[in-house]
């Protein structure tokens, strides 16, 4: 009996995990990932830190490239959002990188998918790099 | 005031002891070192541009077109831990010297002795320069270092983030005591503004990202200075080039490239404007020829880059190819490239060395790549144009105080090898009649003119700007090109597709002596610092809670991190950029070529599209299902991609690789090295990298082997240096390194 209960948890918990897995690796930026409210915060913060050299439409300039549309898709298209949040942690603002924690650039994640035309939803986009690394940055249907 | 600067690392001490192992083990296979002259016929890899005549070739045969495709990765070095953080921007070319490479890395920019074989660390050198290098206007880690050896003694040079010459012994990364003041120089000693001033050597603006020239028992060095778009004076440092002992660091010369006093060209600066105005640097690869013992000077633009109306005249030696006598410094010639610059052209490309034969006469020329994609053909000894360069007129300037040049050189030949402006309508993207349509209504708030040098405009709200390609980031850039001395060919990737939207303002007030800097009237100013600016190693982070400390605290409207005044906050409709319809670029591909020219005739040889269709032209809803059918019907194997990226020429293929990575039916999300047959052009094989090409490929031969290595980053890449080489599989059964 003992076993029979054992195998069912396990049954149950491998088809659960199977499924969270499927959803997790499934996930994509044109799923509505982010929140309005969300973006606004994260417009907030990328004005103070990061248009000075991206420009305040994230439109780059010489010493930063473009953050939206073809130059955006060129470096990061196939990659996932917790990619570029790596990124950002390690290397952005270049003058303080320390300066943002994992929610701040998440907010901000939400702002570069915007501009991109990635649709908003009704939940935040998370700020934890592994489950970022599982939404993929792909082109708009 | 500066401090102890050199640390050994005592963890090292074991590689270093090895590698002097390894080198007095021979090997390379060759003679001892006692004697030996390194030599790329040698299969040694000896100056950034391969050796003094800037040609980057190799007569290496070993990787040819049949086996390319199964080149393997032989080693990988990885440089994040080299300075407190990655780099994404690693653009070095290595030196390889009978089995030992030599390369920067890292945002301290750093010195690493590698195992050619096998990428093996060595030994690394660090300098610790502190607030001198976050003040430079250079960072990252560099484009290369240089090689001295006298067949007894070997050294390498070169310049670090703060703009301090380095010797080191090459055996072991140690400075070399007896050069300059403990092993190094102080470069910025002898810097000057206005008529003279000495420039602070702390703070100072000075700092370099190429190699210096190391010829015969001399060390020539050349200087950069900020991006030259917002900058706050005209009267910034001025630029020279000047030589050093390279026993002794005792400076030998030094040549003004704005005249002072009553040096020749003095006279280019109207009203006395030479004592006021700076920059006009020499910030790219110099080359030489040793035997007539002349050194030739890439200068590039006087501050501004965009606007020179403190500056009337022609204003030599900016964007001046200058040929001085390499034991005097002495001018023996000159020749401007572009009058009275305000389009950032700079001389970005190291002049090619060439012999040739022309209309049945040898002739001795130096043929200097653009970012115009013009290729200028001098005689190198006389510096007379070996075809005919027009005086053309050119589009002027309607910009307040300004005084353009009525006319601009063109050569007649050789054909330009890329993009030198956007005609229209004819370069307008054309997938499709609509995408046409709208570039064409984009152009309606652009000032365009069939002509290389459109002059830039106060922009606003009506007019956004003058449309130039090329200018800024080339055409060909800093990556140069190639000349093949054998078939007499010169080869080089260039961008077509680099549009720039020129448009100027008038700076805040207090931000500058300059009456007109970058920027739209009625939009927010930026300062624009340029790629790097801020990711040295050392640059201090601020104190939390309180305002950003380093010199971006101190650029007033820029401000950097935390406390710079608030931007609009971005919407989901980015303003309109004119440059773009749809998302792609204005101009149709192809985006970026690699072209060939035969010197003996002046002509055109080939020209092909470089680098995979990007993802966003592909996976583009009008452009997509289209496409096959638009590079069928011109003729394109794909649309190639702009940026400038470096070729290595070996004895049958052009070697580059692809300026941005790509998903594609063929491979996972990466780029490609690539390699063309020098004579028809044709793509004749492809290797996968896992980010884009960002510094020169090289090629080397190590124990009977080949190898190319090539910086990659970019995106969420790091730097690193990767290296391929046949398997020992392919390898003829002769081949030393067969197993």
């Amino acid at each position: 009996m003992k076993l029979r209960v054992l195998s069912a948890a396990i049954l149950v918990l491998t088809v659960a995990g199977v499924c969270i897995s499927a959803l997790q690796t499934t996930r994509s930026v044109r799923d509505g990932v982010f929140t309005e409210d969300q973006r606004k915060r994260g417009a907030e913060l990328v004005a103070q830190r990061c248009a000075a050299c991206h420009g305040a439409d994230l439109n780059g300039g010489e010493e930063a490239p473009a953050l939206y549309g073809a130059n955006f898709m060129a470096n990061w298209n196939g990659l996932t959002v917790g990619d570029l949040a790596e990124r950002i942690r390690i290397s952005m603002p270049p003058t303080d990188p320390d300066i943002n924690n994992a929610q701040q650039r998440a907010d901000m994640i939400s702002v570069i998918l915007s501009v991109n035309g990635y649709p908003s939803g009704t939940k935040d986009l998370e700020s934890r790099t592994e489950l970022l690394k599982q939404i993929k940055i792909e082109p708009r249907q | 005031m500066s401090r102890k600067l050199y640390r050994s690392v005592p963890v090292l001490l074991i590689f270093v002891i090895a590698g002097i192992g390894y080198l007095t083990m021979g090997l390379s296979g060759q003679t001892g070192s006692a004697g030996y002259i390194p030599n790329v016929k040698n299969g040694d890899w000896i100056a950034v541009t391969g050796d003094n005549t800037g040609a980057r070739y190799s007569p290496l045969s070993q990787i040819t077109a049949e086996n390319f495709n199964k080149l393997e990765v032989a080693w990988r070095f990885k440089t994040d831990n080299l300075g407190t953080k990655p780099e994404f921007k690693l653009e070095g070319t290595p030196l390889v010297i009978r089995g030992m490479m030599y390369a920067t890395a890292g945002t301290r920019r750093d010195v690493v002795a590698l195992r050619a074989d096998t990428g093996e660390l060595v030994w690394v050198h660090t300098e610790f320069e502190g607030q001198r290098a976050v003040n430079s206007p250079r960072q990252l880690s560099g484009r290369g270092l240089s090689y001295w050896t006298d067949g007894r003694e070997e050294r390498i040079i070169y310049v670090t983030t703060g703009y301090k010459m380095i010797e080191l012994d090459a055996k072991t990364g140690n400075r070399i005591p007896a050069f300059g003041k403990d092993g190094y120089l102080d470069l910025k000693v002898g810097l000057v503004t206005g008529s003279g001033q000495q420039i602070d050597l702390e703070s100072g603006e000075a700092g370099l990202h190429s190699a210096p020239l190391v010829l015969k028992d001399s060390i020539v060095v050349g200087v950069a200075f900020k991006e030259g778009m917002t900058v706050k004076t005209h009267n910034n440092t001025k630029g020279q080039a000047r030589a050093f002992d390279v026993r002794t660091g005792k400076l030998l010369w030094a040549f003004n490239t704005i005249p002072q006093g009553r040096e020749f060209g003095a006279e280019t600066w109207e009203n006395g404007t030479a004592a006021v105005n700076g920059n006009t640097g020499i910030w790219t690869q110099i080359t030489a020829d040793e035997e007539l013992g002349l050194v030739y000077l890439p200068v590039e633009t006087p501050s501004s880059d965009f606007y020179g109306g403190h500056r009337p005249g022609n204003n030599l030696f900016a964007e001046s190819l200058v040929a001085v006598d390499a034991k005097t410094g002495q001018r023996k010639w000159h020749y401007q490239i572009v009058h009275h610059p305000v389009w950032d052209h700079d001389l970005s490309s190291a002049p090619l060395i060439a012999d040739v034969t022309i209309d049945g006469r040898p002739r001795k020329i130096v043929a200097l790549p653009t970012k115009q994609s013009y290729l200028f053909v001098f005689d190198r000894a006389t510096g007379e144009p070996i075809w005919k360069i027009d005086e053309s007129p050119v589009p002027q300037s309607d910009v307040p105080g300004e005084k353009t040049s009525p006319t601009q050189p063109i050569p007649s030949k050789p054909p330009a090898y890329a993009r030198t402006f956007v005609k229209v309508p004819d370069d307008i993207i054309d997938f499709t009649a609509e995408l046409r349509a709208q570039g064409m209504t984009n152009l309606e708030r652009v000032k365009w003119a069939n002509s290389p040098y459109v002059p830039y405009v106060v922009g606003n709200d009506r007019i956004l700007g003058a449309l130039n390609i090329g200018n800024t980031a080339g055409g060909t850039n800093w990556p140069g090109a190639a000349y093949d001395p054998e078939l007499k060919m010169f080869f080089s990737q260039a961008g077509n597709s680099s549009l720039t939207l020129g448009t100027l303002r008038t700076p805040p007030e207090g931000f500058s002596d300059i009456r007109y800097v970058s920027g739209r009237e009625g939009t927010e100013f930026r300062v624009s610092e340029g790629p790097g600016y801020g990711s040295a190693a050392d640059y201090p982070e601020p104190p939390r809670g309180g305002a950003p400390a380093g010199p971006a605290a101190a650029t007033g409207p820029r401000g950097g991190g935390r406390g710079a005044a608030p931007a609009a906050a971005p919407n989901a409709a980015p303003a309109g950029n004119p440059l773009q319809v749809d998302g792609l670029s204005l101009v149709k591909p192809p985006y970026g070529v690699v072209s060939a020219i035969d010197l003996a005739k002046g002509e055109l040889k080939w020209i092909v599209p470089h680098g995979d269709t990007p993802d966003v032209v592909r996976n583009h809803p009008k452009v997509g299902p289209v496409l096959a059918d638009y590079l069928k019907k011109n003729n394109l194997p794909s649309t190639g991609q702009g940026g400038s990226v470096g070729v290595v020429v070996t004895k049958t293929l052009v070697i580059a690789g692809d300026p941005a990575v790509t998903t594609t039916p063929d491979h996972p999300r990466g780029a490609m090295l690539r390699a063309y047959d020098k004579m028809t052009g044709k793509l004749v094989g492809a290797v996968f990298m896992p980010a884009p090409q960002s510094g020169n490929p090289m090629t080397y031969s190590v124990n009977g082997r080949q190898y190319i290595v090539v910086a990659i980053s970019g995106g969420n890449y790091s730097g690193e240096y990767i290296a391929f080489r046949l398997p020992a599989s392919e390898l003829p059964p002769t081949a030393a390194g067969r197993p």
